[in-house]
């Protein structure tokens, strides 16, 4: 039976694979390219973000003249930020822009596609790496074409936990970070990790790397496609107080299995941030 | 040549599943992997130069209970497997670490990050070189556009734990741009000397993990610090390096520094 969402899955791949050869050409010029920054003086943007975005958008508009968006910079350029149940595409066309600025090796375009606000395929493409994962909704997830299976780790004494600190610097909330974190590390756990990039968190996650990932103040398009790639490979997805997932919430919490999930659940301190569908 | 063999070694034993023992803590790991490539290298530079010609300070041989003592003698020190918790769980930075010292003077560093495939190397006046690709340390003075490493280590003692903390907590308030941490020494020492990252800083880690990345950071135009701004100690357990001392400098401020035991702790008085 024919895929209807087949072509626009393979179009997100070339579109991935195109946007990293840009990032790739001028990750080298990164620091001379004007850095301007967005929400805080750490939440930085640059030329290549905008026109990796453009350059996403403008071709799918194309091939599919119906179909929505949801891009991190068109959002912070006005646009509004909704999840309907039309086909919407879901873009982050750098996440890692710190990396992309220092050239630290974790950098990543994703693209989520979801119909009646249900992902039914993700892209992320870790272009410095040269490592493109794929997932569409039942069909499993991939990396370089090779099958993606998170780990079997039953016990978080025996996990890597990955998380971030994230651009808010408001003491109030590095303070709730790091309390959870002090909490994470002394659980034992094996040790605590960041790419510095939510999409390829999840992406390790899905590999079996680490065990989990969480985070307070991502955005959905941070983790749009990043869910289902996780989901596909056998983990699990939640908020980080142990209810459901909510794409729009700003919080995730992506693991291995649920035992993994729920133990780390109760370490975090669940406080909440605007929304990404918040009124503005 | 064995830095084939290591990373075959290392690869074939990620394919199967990985025996893990422990250290000095529930988190401090050590696998066969480690062990069977230390001996590789050891041997290897034995048959290639002679058996007493010269010293070894390697990570697994010390665990086993050989002395840790740096002396005037030609010395190989060796990490065999930086980053075990990485190497067991799959995660993508697993080094093998290879320096050389004469007269106490570290004279080459090599640290060969095998999942990656990149081979970092420096020699004492000569550069440093990421895949014989000259590297170069970032030109960041500003410490509010820097990227700062720091790692929690294996001692999971809850005073130690709360001052690691509190010091990540200072750092990260500044602002700086971000903290991350590749989970292996070795590795970490030489993002700052490719300029990805403007410091690292940890107290904790080993004369092993650090002796090859001081010089790939030294000659990289990087420098090498103690953590109460003194000057570096290869035994002290403790060290920043950083892109220039601005930088250097500014995360010393906030480092809170906790007592640990020198890798040359039982080292004799009477011995040079």
């Amino acid at each position: 039976m024919t895929d209807i969402w087949q072509s626009a899955m393979d179009h997100a791949v070339a579109l991935a694979r195109k946007a990293g050869q840009v990032v790739r050409d001028a990750v080298g010029d990164a620091q001379k390219e004007a850095v301007m920054v967005k929400s805080s003086s750490i939440d930085l943007v640059t030329q290549t973000d905008q026109k990796v975005e453009k350059l996403i958008i403008q071709s799918v508009k194309e091939k599919f003249p119906t179909h929505c968006f949801i891009g991190e910079e068109s959002v912070a350029a006005g646009e509004v930020c909704v999840l309907t149940d039309s086909p919407t595409w879901i873009i982050d066309p750098i996440d890692g822009t710190t990396n992309f600025v220092h050239t630290f090796p974790f950098v990543a375009i994703s693209i989520g596609f979801s119909v009646n606000k249900q992902v039914e395929f993700g892209v992320v493409y870790s272009c410095l790496q040269d490592q493109m994962y794929t997932a569409r909704r039942g069909k499993g997830a991939f990396c370089n074409g090779r099958p993606l299976r998170v780990s079997h780790e039953k016990d978080i004494r025996q996990a890597i936990i990955a998380t971030e600190f994230g651009s808010n610097r408001d003491p109030g909330v590095v303070d709730k970070v790091f309390s959870s974190l002090k909490r994470v590390v002394s659980i034992p756990v094996h040790g605590v990790r960041g790419a510095g990039s939510a999409a390829i968190n999840m992406c390790l996650v899905a590999s079996g790397c680490v065990e989990a990932y969480y985070e307070i103040g991502i955005h959905v398009w941070d983790i749009a496609a990043g869910s289902l790639i996780v989901s596909e490979a056998g983990g699990v997805l939640m908020d980080v107080d142990g209810g459901l997932l909510d794409l729009m919430s700003r919080r995730v919490l992506a693991a291995n299995n649920q035992s993994v999930a729920e133990h780390l659940a109760k370490e975090i301190d669940a406080f909440r941030v605007r929304r990404d569908d918040a009124a503005s | 040549m064995f830095f084939c063999i290591c990373t075959q070694e290392i690869r074939k034993a990620g394919e199967s599943e990985i025996k893990v023992s422990t250290k000095s803590s529930t988190v401090d790991l050590v696998t066969k992997t480690d062990e069977r490539v230390e001996k590789i290298i050891i041997n290897s530079l034995k048959q290639e130069f002679g058996d007493n010609t010269y010293s070894f300070i390697g990570e697994e041989s010390v665990a086993n209970g050989k002395p840790c003592i740096l002396t005037d003698k030609p010395t190989w020190i060796i990490d065999p497997v930086d980053g075990t918790t990485n190497f067991v769980h799959g995660f993508p930075f697993v080094a093998v670490s290879i320096a050389f010292a004469v007269k106490k003077q570290l004279e080459f560093g090599v640290v060969y990050s095998c999942l990656e495939d990149k081979m970092y190397k420096a020699r004492r006046g000569k550069g440093a070189f990421c895949n014989d690709e000259l590297i170069q340390v970032s030109d960041v003075k500003d410490i509010h556009k820097s990227i700062i490493i720091s790692e929690h280590g294996t001692d999971r003692n809850p005073e130690k734990v709360t001052k690691i903390f509190s010091t990540m907590q200072k750092i990260l308030r500044i602002p700086v741009h971000g903290l991350r941490g590749s989970g292996t020494a070795a590795t970490n020492m030489c993002l700052v000397a490719c300029g990805a990252v403007e410091a690292f800083f940890e107290i904790g880690i080993h004369c092993w993990d650090i002796a090859a990345g001081a010089v790939i950071v030294t000659e990289a135009g990087g420098i090498l610090l103690d953590v109460d701004g003194g000057p570096f100690d290869l035994m002290s357990r403790r060290m920043v390096s950083a892109n220039n001392n601005v930088i250097a400098e500014r995360i010393i401020r906030e480092i809170e520094i906790f007592p640990v035991e020198r890798d040359d702790t039982n080292v004799s008085k009477n011995q040079t």
